[in-house]
């Protein structure tokens, strides 16, 4: 939990150096072909439905089947190990580096992600809450909704293959919610951060405190 | 007694007939695939009604773990009327007198990767069943939906169920088929038909059954034949080393190259345009939007235009 010291050096040290260092690592084993160079600057998937795919960064071929990796984040190519040009990788190598310009809006989630429990998607699908707490969501708005562990929060939608997802965390309100029906979410991701509902005045501080500061500042 | 009420010796004899078939130049290994599919319908419970069956097969799912015991993979259920249906997002689902309506229940022993083809096994096997006994020309559209002449026959839907005390995983794959029943809510006119209007006449809704699991049966083999080849170093036994399954399915659907309304649920939030370019390795739909992109899902609902 974020107390007033750590918070002031956590917001000191995004007005310093205002990026995320996002590290690329191979998806899988094979042998790398970087397509991507230092300094060039990449972009994420774009388009309505995400149907543009990011700039290329590199082609991991295995067994000749070639796999094109490409930015999921803007930003600048900060640094590759050139070293793995052409060698063979095993899965989760790091291969490059991407700085990325934060936003406002990104601030305040990095440091909430501190703050809230934050629920991942079991497996690269897409989402949808479960009818009874889109109805109370509906109703109420999502902070208002508490769940509790071993509720079913979501239904996990794969090819008409429908799975019931159970919460597992703390109980808490629903206070960020990472995704939107029929948009992929890929595993491991948030879908949703919750806090304990005495937690939501601290919450309210850090944003406005972030929106304040950095409105200030930039 | 139900209407509908099929019996496990009859589904396995129907199954059998499968290895007399000649209906492929692809060679593969019935046998084998008659084997490893011989547990679908090797329990069969017939009701007259029943509120959902999928509900139900989770109620004897959850009785025969408490009682320190397994339900059988393959246990099927079926009822004459269904009264408390339900689709997929807030759908209802129409399930009278007439139809074939129940679940299968799978213990799910598949890796990962072939999960997702459940979905996509049902479909086949009913679409080749409404072929073979009404000669009709039916056709697949992603992911698993049965047309005739552009409107539904029939639709699955499978959920995943993880039984609460051992934590075993179940794929419960519920069918609804509209075989004998012959009016539809309003806003299903237009949209859905059945064999019945399709023939102008009645169908043994016994017999209709019997064969739609027995072809059930030699999919869901195939699925696990295909399964044992991968991971044996063998490939797949389609064509053009192509999953055997993704063959079959290929070769009923009416799908590749149709422009189509895609959305997560399309009927209340279509999403965008496109033409279906084909189906990639795992079963996703490669789609080429207007703008010239290409994407490929896994997920969602298409509707055919035009």
């Amino acid at each position: 939990m974020s107390n007033e010291l750590d918070f002031d050096e956590l917001l000191s040290k995004y007005k310093s150096d205002p990026f995320a260092y996002v590290d690329i690592f191979s998806v899988h084993t094979g042998r790398v072909s970087f397509k991507a160079a230092v300094g060039q600057e990449v972009a994420s998937a774009s388009g309505e439905w995400q149907q543009i795919p990011g700039t290329a960064l590199y082609e991991i071929n295995r067994e000749r089947n070639p796999r094109l990796v490409n930015a999921q984040v803007n930003g600048i190519v900060a640094n590759i190990n050139t070293e793995l040009e052409g060698q063979f990788v095993e899965a989760g190598v790091q291969l490059m580096t991407i700085k990325h310009p934060l936003k406002k809006k990104e601030i305040i989630e990095i440091i909430l992600k501190d703050v809230l429990f934050l629920f991942p998607a079991p497996e690269s699908a897409k989402y949808f809450f479960a009818m009874d707490i889109q109805s109370r969501i509906d109703k109420k708005g999502a902070r208002a909704v508490t769940i509790e562990p071993g509720e079913e929060i979501f239904t996990m939608s794969l090819m008409k293959r429908d799975t019931p997802v159970y919460y597992k965390g703390e109980r808490g309100v629903i206070h960020s919610v990472y995704f939107k029906p029929g948009l992929s979410v890929g595993q491991g991701e948030p879908l949703l951060g919750v806090c304990a509902p005495e937690k939501l005045p601290l919450i309210q501080k850090i944003i406005t405190r972030v929106k304040a500061e950095w409105d200030t500042e930039h | 007694m139900a209407e509908n009420h099929p019996n496990p010796r009859a589904v396995l004899q129907q199954l059998r007939r499968e290895l007399l078939r000649q209906d492929t130049p692809v060679q593969y290994n019935k046998e084998e695939i008659v084997r490893y599919g011989a547990f679908v319908g090797s329990a069969i419970e017939c009701h007259e009604q029943l509120p959902r069956a999928m509900d139900y097969a989770r109620g004897k799912i959850d009785i025969c773990a408490g009682n320190g015991r397994a339900i059988s993979s393959g246990s099927v259920f079926l009822a004459d009327e269904m009264s408390l249906c339900r689709g997929r997002f807030r759908r209802t689902w129409h399930a009278p007198r007439g139809g074939v309506w129940g679940c299968m229940v799978f213990a799910n022993t598949l890796l990962p990767q072939w999960r997702s083809f459940i979905p996509l096994t049902a479909g086949v096997a009913c679409c080749q069943a409404v072929r073979e006994i009404c000669e009709v020309p039916s056709h697949l559209r992603w992911v698993n939906d049965v047309l005739v002449g552009g409107r539904k026959v029939a639709g699955f839907l499978v959920e995943s169920y993880t039984e609460t005390r051992h934590g075993e995983e179940f794929a419960l794959v519920g069918f609804g088929i509209n075989v004998n029943n012959s009016s539809f809510p309003v806003e299903l006119e237009g949209t859905a038909i059945s064999l019945t209007q399709i023939l102008g006449k009645n169908i043994d809704l016994t017999e209709f059954t019997t064969i739609f699991l027995a072809k059930l049966a030699f999919n869901f083999g195939i699925l696990l034949h295909e399964e044992a080849r991968d991971l044996r170093g063998d490939g797949f036994s389609g064509g053009q080393g192509r999953h055997l399954l993704l063959d079959r399915w290929l070769d009923l659907s009416d799908t590749l190259g149709k422009r189509v309304l895609y959305g997560f649920d399309v009927m209340t939030a279509p999403q965008y345009q496109a033409e279906v370019m084909g189906l990639d390795p795992s079963g996703g739909l490669i789609l080429r939007l207007v703008d010239g992109s290409v994407k490929t899902e896994h997920s969602g609902e298409i509707r055919y235009l035009g």
